[in-house]
């Protein structure tokens, strides 16, 4: 390689050896978006006044800036874990036992109070340092459905409705509990890509910021797929459709949880969205509050980055699935 | 994509949030005001990680798979190219039910004063349909919102209000009985009294709450644009 120094470092006359490949390129990538950025802000911006392309836009650029913080503070968390947590702080805290450490996990989803943008980083965190993944899987689920916020939002969004609270936090937590016990029953460790962040140079704090930099690209990445698409449809799918399906009663729970994926809203949000759809019957609703903080088009986006596409098209279909069934028994049995 | 390729990324999409939170109100346009903060110290650490990433080496460097982080200039050139304004009369026009969860009957204080009242759109909707004493009944109350045409000439006075961001937006709509519709997202102040409804319960399908208009003034779009 370039022994210890880079090429920019190289103090001779002549370009280094490595110019114009290896590390030390010229951003000429970056150079053309920010040459298209002034050209494009001169030149198109007076015609991108389409009412449809902006109100696209302004639910694009809201789903990206509103997970924004949710996402940094995720990922500074995780980065916290790996770096400052030692691994045998988990072997002490959880259950020695995976069957009894995957509810224990679950539960804990309640004090992180974040939405789903940050649990995803946290839980490949907690992977990474040695959680079985089955726990870490439940805490992934759990966390941004049962965490306190979400819960006042829930009751504050359903005033004098206390049994919608009690059936989103029961049906989320067992939702994560069977799914992680599914998990360390049939899972397979080569499905899930478990990421290391272990390794690196220099102290404890370039580590901390490298992890950072390194899942805050990646998962951005993803984040802004995800935005898209719930952009497209939110935009894309008139809502008539919606207010002639939530009359047939055994249609309205796979639409509502269908629609929960397709929107991707921020499980602190999507309390208020869901008891704005007054067509809908209340198990319906809770289907919407339970499939949300599990999976959604911007979470699918995350996990396949995070760990992989081997496991996303079989944990998605399964979560999705359980969360379903799983509210139908609650909404029946207790709304 | 090399190291200083992705610090530059981080830098810019850092900078572009901290330009529409930290130095524009324009952040108002996607999320609640008291998440300005959040996306302040956002953009900070995005800015500070990239900005870090430029000046600080590192020996083995794999700058491998992350071309998917190209994707995080896309909200950056839709907040400079196409600035996406508030949500308007298309997103309005598109959402659907007078979407208000029930409020307490019992909740609504009686209304002050003598001249028109200012209130929010939300708050008329809720006392149209909710309120036991029927508090609005006679009174003059002036209503801030843009416009959304209506069938017949007719048009709504329009809010939209977010719980969280503009996503989950849905629109308060009244209609406004009695007075030439304005250009269409046009910002108007609205004077007018209440019209009861005469059915008993409510209908199916849609309805909104009416205004017999009195008076009109045009106003510059509001820096809170939500409800």
């Amino acid at each position: 390689m370039f022994g210890s120094r880079s090429g920019w470092d190289d103090e001779g006359v002549l370009p280094p050896d490595s110019w114009g490949r290896g590390t030390s390129r010229l951003p000429w990538g970056f150079a053309f978006v920010v040459v298209l950025l002034v050209v494009g802000r001169l030149t198109l911006t007076p015609h991108l006044t389409s009412p449809a392309l902006r109100t696209w836009a302004t639910v694009f650029v809201a789903v990206c800036v509103q997970a924004l913080p949710f996402l940094v503070f995720g990922v500074a968390l995780s980065a916290a874990i790996t770096a400052f947590v030692p691994a045998s702080f988990w072997t002490r805290a959880l259950p020695r036992r995976p069957a009894a450490a995957v509810p224990v996990a679950g539960l804990a989803g309640a004090v992180l109070p974040g939405c789903e943008c940050a649990s995803v980083p946290v839980a490949s965190g907690l992977m990474a340092r040695g959680v079985t993944p089955a726990a870490a899987l439940a805490f992934l689920l759990a966390s941004p459905a049962i965490n306190p916020v979400v819960l006042v939002a829930t009751a504050v969004a359903f005033p004098g409705q206390p049994m919608m609270v009690v059936c989103r936090f029961g049906a989320s937590l067992a939702v994560a509990v069977l799914t992680g016990w599914l998990w360390l029953r049939y899972g397979r460790r080569e499905w899930l890509r478990v990421p290391s962040h272990a390794h690196g140079e220099g102290g404890r704090l370039a580590r901390y910021g490298e992890a950072m930099r390194h899942d805050l690209l990646h998962a951005g990445g993803f984040l802004v797929v995800g935005a898209l698409a719930a952009a497209t449809l939110n935009v894309a799918v008139p809502r008539e459709w919606l207010d002639a399906v939530g009359g047939v009663p055994w249609l309205a729970v796979p639409v509502m949880a269908v629609l929960a994926v397709l929107l991707s809203i921020c499980s602190e949000a999507d309390a208020f969205v869901a008891a704005s759809m007054t067509a809908f019957p209340a198990t319906a609703k809770l289907a919407f509050l339970v499939v949300g903080p599990m999976v959604d088009l911007k979470l699918i986006a995350l996990q396949a980055g995070t760990f992989g596409r081997a496991f996303t098209v079989r944990f998605v279909p399964v979560t999705f699935a359980l969360a379903v069934l799983v509210s139908v028994l609650f909404g029946g049995l207790l709304l | 994509m090399s190291r200083v390729t992705q610090s530059l990324v981080l830098a810019l999409l850092g900078g572009a949030v901290l330009w529409i939170s930290g130095f524009s109100t324009s952040y108002l346009n996607y999320v609640k005001p008291g998440f300005r903060p959040f996306l302040v110290g956002a953009g900070i650490v995005l800015v500070v990680l990239g900005v870090a990433g430029l000046f600080i080496r590192r020996k083995h460097d794999h700058a491998h798979g992350h071309g998917v982080a190209w994707l995080l200039c896309l909200p950056v050139f839709a907040i400079l190219l196409v600035a996406p304004p508030a949500l308007g009369s298309f997103a309005a026009a598109r959402s659907q039910a007078p979407a208000l969860p029930r409020q307490d009957p019992g909740s609504f204080a009686p209304l002050a004063g003598g001249g028109p009242v200012d209130m929010p759109v939300g708050e008329f909707i809720g006392r149209a349909w909710d309120d036991d004493r029927k508090s609005l009944t006679g009174r003059v109350v002036r209503l801030t919102g843009f416009v959304v045409p209506a069938r017949r000439g007719e048009w709504y006075v329009t809010r939209m209000q977010i719980a969280c961001c503009a996503a989950d937006a849905f629109a308060l709509k009244v209609l406004v009985r009695g007075l030439k519709a304005p250009p269409r997202d046009s910002w108007v102040e609205v004077t007018g009294t209440w019209v009861p409804h005469t059915f008993g319960r409510m209908p199916n399908g849609l309805v909104y709450p009416e205004l017999a208009g009195t008076g009109l003034a045009r106003v510059p779009a509001p820096a809170e644009p939500y409800e």
